[in-house]
């Protein structure tokens, strides 16, 4: 049986790519579900994804602020949606989510923010592609940091 | 002290004049200061100050300073191990203080168990009863569900009386009543309210004082037995329940009966194992002390009590935190001189709206007898998502004459550009003839009010 979440968390034994990590976001919003958390103490892997959907102040809805266009060169700013250490590079691999010059659709993840165990993925706020990285990789970011610019399509 | 101390890094969980109040003391401690702020405080004073800053969240305050996973999550990252809440947002959150203790870190104010029992009316009232704290007259305990044994308490009780809710607070969900006969309806509407802001339909009636003043014991505690009242503070010049200007020491009540009360609280404190800072409030009339609350956490006015005692409270309250013992005895307390503090809101002077802005001009009084207490500097935002308090002007004299004619001087200096003030209030009330003889009482500044419209 190939289901679609077997595929996605075949057995829990590394992290899902941030693809699979939109996904299951995107499926808990849909199911109006507000967080999963996926643990596998063996192999010491814990994955948390919550997402906002007005929800009480209980958890932050991680809805990223609102995209604005720079009014100069019409670059549209990444803003992380929580605080946490920025990871520009996905953990289970070296390579970057979202170098310079990536083409990114609205809602890709384009960076995660970890605080210990917890992981909040950082959403591109419109399509285009990524025209200037000024985040810096391991910082303490606070809410509301601008950390990459995008050239809208 | 040989001791390791239990932190060196302490979150400030709170903004405005009070963090940077916070911020101070811990400096002058050696401890170093994290600053949690909303994106709309991203330029205030205590953020530029801190050793590690960092914005929690957008301007809404449930989504930062009201945040408690937040808040937490951010004292990890940030190595903080102790968290002081300040006054407002949740420092009165009996749930978060066990979360912080849970999480590992050190709550700077009571335990969770204390601030729990304050909390709930009843409750409190029924500690310091037991304690020798003397309360109004009332029904001592939940009202029963029987219209006809409530009457049979309010008519013991005395008429007018006042119908309160358990969980209530800060003037919300209480109904006076006049008559026997309206009492039936006034329990159920009340009750009704109550369910539905609080989600707790508990009431208790008690004998509605006429014409009170609200007279408050601040009290400090350690971990070792320790328990201090430092002196009264006169905070009767209320606008619908918020404090506008409060005194210390209380005019025209006797030391005496103030020690008699102060030894009460002390000796309450002792007895439920209170911790940090504190302040028990009365409604006092007719020479009678009748409890109302505890406020478990420092309060807006505590520089009054600062000036009058020379404790530095916030301070106290990080020592006692860290496990130390008050180096003070109660008869070591010197109760000297007079002192007052206005407080500066952000707001229209007549019709008390909030005037949120940038503020353009910011002259501060000065000379002997005076402090100011402020997060804001010339070019600073006053955010409308917050309250109005833009600073406290502090006047201390040898007696109340002298602090008085400090703080006239004071307002005076004091000018302010950009956005509307209460200054002109506070220059008005010092000027009353009432106000100079002492001793008004809760419902005078309303009445004086009406009449300034009127007129």
């Amino acid at each position: 049986m190939t289901n679609r979440s077997e595929q996605v968390v075949p057995h829990f034994d590394r992290l899902p790519e941030p693809e699979q990590i939109g996904q299951m976001a995107t499926w808990l919003a849909q199911a109006g579900l507000e967080s999963l958390e996926l643990c596998n103490e063996a192999a010491g892997l814990k994955l948390r994804i919550r997402v906002g959907q007005g929800a009480p102040a209980a958890m932050p809805a991680h809805a990223p602020p609102a995209a604005q266009p720079d009014a100069g060169a019409g670059l549209v700013a990444v803003k992380t949606p929580y605080f946490g250490h920025l990871c520009l590079v996905h953990p289970q691999r070296d390579s970057a989510f979202a170098p310079v010059g990536t083409k990114v659709a609205q809602g890709d993840i384009v960076a995660l923010l970890t605080l210990d165990s917890l992981q909040v993925p950082v959403p591109a706020p419109i399509a285009g592609r990524v025209a200037e990285v000024t985040g810096q990789a391991g910082a303490l970011v606070g809410y509301g940091t601008v950390i990459m610019q995008i050239q809208p399509d | 002290m040989s001791e390791t101390p239990r932190f060196s890094r302490v979150l400030i969980a709170n903004r405005g004049e009070i963090a940077l109040r916070i911020q101070r003391a811990c400096r002058q401690l050696g401890l170093e200061t994290v600053a949690v702020y909303s994106e709309a405080d991203a330029d205030s004073r205590h953020v530029h100050e801190a050793d590690v800053a960092l914005c929690i969240g957008p301007a809404a305050a449930a989504r930062s300073y009201l945040d408690p996973d937040g808040l937490l999550l951010a004292a990890r990252l940030t190595g903080a191990q102790a968290i002081h809440p300040g006054y407002g947002f949740l420092s009165e959150n009996a749930d978060f203080a066990d979360a912080v203790e849970k999480a590992g870190l050190t709550f700077i104010g009571p335990t969770g168990a204390s601030i729990r029992m304050m909390g709930d009316k009843i409750t409190a009232k029924r500690a310091m009863r037991e304690a020798g704290v003397p309360c109004v007259p009332g029904s001592d305990g939940p009202l029963p569900a029987d219209m006809d044994a409530v009457k049979a308490i309010a008519l013991e009780v005395g008429f007018p009386v006042i119908v309160k809710a358990s969980g209530g607070g800060g003037g919300r969900g209480m109904r006076v009543v006049e008559r026997v006969e309206d009492l039936a309806q006034a329990v159920t509407l009340t009750a009704k309210e109550a369910e539905q802001a609080f989600g707790n339909p508990t009431l208790y009636l008690e004998r509605f004082m006429q014409k009170p003043r609200h007279i408050e014991i601040q009290v400090l505690c350690d971990t070792h037995g320790t328990a201090l009242w430092l002196g009264a503070r006169d905070c009767s010049l209320q606008r619908r329940h918020q404090k506008v200007l409060e005194e210390a020491s209380a005019p025209g009540i006797a030391p005496e009966t103030i020690a008699e009360i102060g030894a009460r609280c002390a000796e309450a404190c002792r007895r439920i194992g209170y911790r940090g800072a504190g302040t028990f409030e009365f409604l006092y009339e007719d020479g009678v002390f009748a409890f109302i609350e505890m406020n478990t956490r420092v309060q807006v006015e505590h520089p009054i009590t600062e000036e009058t005692t020379g404790i530095d409270i916030v301070a106290e309250q990080l020592r006692i935190a860290q496990g130390a013992r008050l180096g003070i005895a109660q008869a070591d307390i010197p109760l000297r001189g007079h002192a007052i503090e206005c407080r500066l809101n952000a707001e229209d002077p007549f019709t008390f709206m909030p005037s949120p802005g940038t503020i353009t001009r910011w002259d501060l009084p000065g000379g002997p007898g005076i402090r100011v207490d402020t997060h804001v500097v010339a070019g600073y935002t006053v955010q409308p998502y917050y309250d109005s308090l833009i600073g406290k002007i502090i006047s201390y004299g040898a007696t109340r004459e002298q602090a008085i004619a400090r703080m006239r001087v004071a307002l005076a200096e004091m000018k302010v550009e950009g956005v509307s003030t209460n200054i002109a209030l506070h220059q008005d009330l010092l000027a009353d003839p009432a106000f100079a003889r002492g001793g008004v009482d809760i419902h005078y500044l309303e009445r004086w009010l009406a009449q300034r419209t009127a007129s």
